[in-house]
């Protein structure tokens, strides 16, 4: 883009962040806080409770996403033929407004294990898996994680089990939200083989705090944005308090393409197109003394990719080839329990339609797998959450247009489906969450033929995965299918996937000690630079066996106190 | 929380793919479609077959479900899927089978024969796309928010015993306001 027309924001900003997600909201609100200006580059524009309605369209039509016509992503999957598919997707775009896909989430929130952060030492080589251990150790975290309860607003209930993390605190800030009938169900059985059920914490307030209320039991919570302010997105709990503080300047619709650098390798200014109402996507440009890049895994690394500079001939801190390498997604399966309600007395069967409080329990018993006949000896496993699926009943009436063979039914015979289905029966869900090993075959560069809407090339993401994977998703599932047949579901069943989640990507971009083996330093600052940080997810070496978000926070406010030393005391800077 | 896929339209490749192979259509077809009075008459008849007066629950006119369509192929990202042009194309593909088994028009037929003749275009691929289709839009004139149109009084909702999350979407604040 012709650097002549590039407008410059006049104001001087102690630190830039492009992306306000969960990865950024933490560094915006820290250093906001302490006292230095803050400027955000958010790509989308700004929604908030008034405009978070429970409408089943908002998600089909994909509204507050980017979308696919105008930034498409390339898919590389591996076909069962040894092969590669490679299609052009929007799947990965799970929140695309000020606060990202925190405003989306269900809030599902684990803390890693300690032997999380030392996979390689504690349970050795995998062939053909980059297994590391990472840089810090769990209690360098710990302090970070017990802050985010508090920042965030996390609601919960420590009950001990095998595997309870060490915490500081004794229990969490927020009591648990409110419990469907299903979870004593769910306790009973489980206790009943001897498992060790937990309530799930939760990034929902469970009472009022610091300006936002407390859940409302919408009964439409993930995937859908939070009217209440209870849900722990980046923007309700962090960014509307930055922006009060008078420090913090949130740009929208500011979609970053380019980071500069000088000619010893740091990061000067950022390169943005600004898509406002009237600015007619013009290329623009911001200065700061500390960048920090917080776009979603693939897309952190796309802009360090798209970003060579006189010390950064294949992008930022590519010297070595790390750049978009070991990304990872969840490994693991789904599961479910389906009640006929028919077959239930009916204050049993009443208990079980109802809808607003969560069901919110947990398993770990196998997140350390000790069955030397199946693996020969101890492996790391996973979690299981119980959960229920977001309401989508239009895609739910939708597919029961067809039977199991396909075959479209229509006229008495599938209203009769639909009444069944809506009013007789209850799906409970459980998903498996286990490690997705960061092998060659998994990670993210530019693509050579397709651009998105500014013409910068797109990311291509490959998402090969290992073997070793499926072996334990699948071991997993099967404990999950047992408890739901505990339970007394009238049917029961689970598979393991392959196929990528989407919205709980990571990696790409890992800390590590060594430059030639990793993206960033033990601080997340870019190697080859002294000012460029990564607060996203990308970091992760691995995702841990749990869902990512909680430790990204808390990784985000760690770095944020990295930068404020960086920085010194505000007046100075 | 594992995202779920929002299962949408099924079928739009071979749906392209039979506009594709029946020129003309789309490009004939105005962007802002209003269904002719004739068109209007057979997909009412046709969605009360796919979704009949049956004693069991609301039927498509209790549901406004032709209102509800043709505002739906009013909206952009319809029309783009080339939804109006084959929906328009399949009412005549349905007459002309009509016409073929009983010599007669889809709307003259009796029920049982109008059924004969939907199941004998459903064993063509481009058919049963159209059929399909049509059932799409039904669930959503079923499931939707009354807000767009279709669900008057909460008929669907309150049938299959359906309860809304909250807040629920309002005049100036649908999808449409948001695209
Ligand atoms: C439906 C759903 C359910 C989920 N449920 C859970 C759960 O239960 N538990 C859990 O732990 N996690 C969950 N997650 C995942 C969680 O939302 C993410 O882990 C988290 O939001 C990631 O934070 P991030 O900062 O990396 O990305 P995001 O929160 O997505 O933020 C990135 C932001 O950067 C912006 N951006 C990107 N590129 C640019 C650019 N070039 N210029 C300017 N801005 C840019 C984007 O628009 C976006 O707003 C869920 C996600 C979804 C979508
Ligand atoms: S269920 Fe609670 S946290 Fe979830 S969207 Fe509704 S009010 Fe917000």
């Amino acid at each position: 883009m012709a650097s002549i027309s590039t407008k410059h924001t006049q104001d001087e900003f102690d630190i830039c962040i492009i992306g306000s997600g969960a990865g950024g909201g933490p560094v915006a609100y820290e250093l906001s806080k302490a006292g230095f200006q803050v400027a955000v580059l958010e790509k989308g524009g700004w929604y908030d409770e008034q405009d978070f309605k429970k409408d089943e369209m908002l998600s089909r039509r994909k509204i507050f996403r980017s979308k696919i016509q105008n930034e498409p992503h390339i898919l590389e999957s591996p076909k069962t033929d040894g092969t590669w598919s490679s299609n052009t997707t929007g799947q990965f775009w799970g929140g695309n407004i000020v606060g990202g896909a925190s405003n989306f989430m269900s809030g599902y929130f684990h803390r890693l294990k300690p032997e999380d952060f030392r996979l390689l030492s504690e349970f050795g080589p995998i062939q053909k898996a980059n297994i590391a251990d990472w840089p810090i150790g769990y209690e360098d975290l710990e302090p970070y994680y017990t802050k985010v309860e508090q920042e965030i607003g996390i609601s919960g209930k420590v009950v001990p089990h095998p595997n309870l993390e060490p915490r500081s605190t004794a229990d969490f800030p927020f009591p648990p939200t409110a419990e469907h009938p299903i979870a004593t169900r769910f306790d009973k059985a489980a206790k009943a083989l001897g498992l060790h059920p937990f309530p799930m914490a939760r990034a929902i307030l469970s009472r009022p705090n610091d300006g936002r209320a407390a859940c409302e039991y919408s009964g439409y919570c993930g995937s859908y944005g939070c009217h209440s302010g209870a849900k722990g997105s980046s923007r309700a709990a962090l960014l509307d308090k930055c922006v009060n503080t008078g420090r913090c300047k949130i740009f929208t619709h500011a979609k970053a393409y380019k980071i500069n650098t000088d000619n010893k390798g740091n990061a000067i200014s950022v390169d943005y197109y600004d898509n406002g109402p009237n600015s007619h996507q013009a290329p623009s440009r911001i200065k700061a003394k500390i960048i920090v890049v917080a776009c979603y895994s693939m897309e952190s690394s796309r802009l360090l990719l798209s970003s060579p500079g006189q010390k950064h001939a294949d992008g930022i801190g590519n010297r070595y080839q790390q750049i978009g390498k070991n990304l990872h997604c969840c490994a693991g399966g789904t599961g479910h329990g389906i009640f006929d309600l028919s077959k239930l007395n009916s204050s049993d069967a009443a208990a079980l339609k109802i809808r607003g409080p969560f069901f919110n329990r947990a398993l770990q018993d196998w997140y350390f797998i000790d069955d030397k006949e199946k693996f020969g000896g101890r492996i790391k496993g996973g979690t299981i959450d119980f959960v229920f699926d977001p309401p989508s009943p239009t895609s739910a009436a939708n597919k029961l247009k067809r039977d199991q063979d396909g075959k479209l039914v229509w006229g008495s015979a599938f209203k009769h489906r639909l009444k069944s289905h809506f009013t007789q029966s209850r799906d409970f869900k459980f998903e498996v969450f286990c490690d997705w090993l960061p092998t060659d075959e998994c990670h993210v560069s530019l693509d050579s033929s397709k651009q998105d809407q500014w013409g910068s090339p797109v990311a291509k993401i490959k998402v090969g995965y290992h073997p070793h994977d499926l072996k334990v998703a699948k071991y997993i599932v099967d404990k999950g299918v047992a408890v739901m047949k505990q339970m007394g579901a009238h049917s029961y069943y689970g598979n393991a996937f392959t196929s990528p989640t989407a919205n709980l990507m990571a990696g790409g971009l890992r800390f590590g000690k060594h430059a030639h083996s990793s993206a960033l330093d033990a601080d997340c600052r870019v190697h080859g630079t002294d000012n460029l940080f990564v607060t996203d997810g990308s970091f992760m070496p691995n995702g841990g066996s749990v869902t990512p978000t909680w430790t990204i926070y808390a990784n985000a406010f760690r770095i944020a106190d990295k930068i404020k030393m960086q920085l010194g005391s505000p007046h100075k800077s | 929380m594992l995202a779920s896929i929002t299962a949408c339209k099924p079928v739009i490749l071979q749906r392209a793919t039979a506009i594709q192979q029946n020129p003309g259509t789309s490009a004939n077809i105005p962007e802002n479609l209003v269904l002719s009075t004739a068109q209007r008459t057979l997909i009412d008849a046709v969605q009360m077959q796919l979704f009949p007066k049956d004693g069991n629950g609301p039927d498509a006119q209790d549901l406004n479900a032709l209102a509800y369509l043709e505002g739906a192929l009013q909206d952009p990202a319809n029309i783009e899927d080339g939804d109006p042009a084959f929906i328009v194309k399949g009412c005549s593909w349905l007459n002309d089978m009509a016409q073929r088994s009983f010599a007669s028009d889809f709307t003259s037929l009796t029920v049982i024969q109008q059924d004969r003749v939907l199941n004998s275009i459903a064993s063509t691929r481009a058919g049963e796309n159209w059929i399909s289709l049509l059932m799409y839009y039904l669930t959503e004139a079923l499931m939707l928010d009354p807000v767009y149109g279709g669900n008057i009084e909460q008929k669907g909702w309150r049938w299959l015993e359906h309860q809304p999350g909250f807040p629920r979407p309002t005049t100036g604040k649908t999808y449409l306001d948001f695209t």
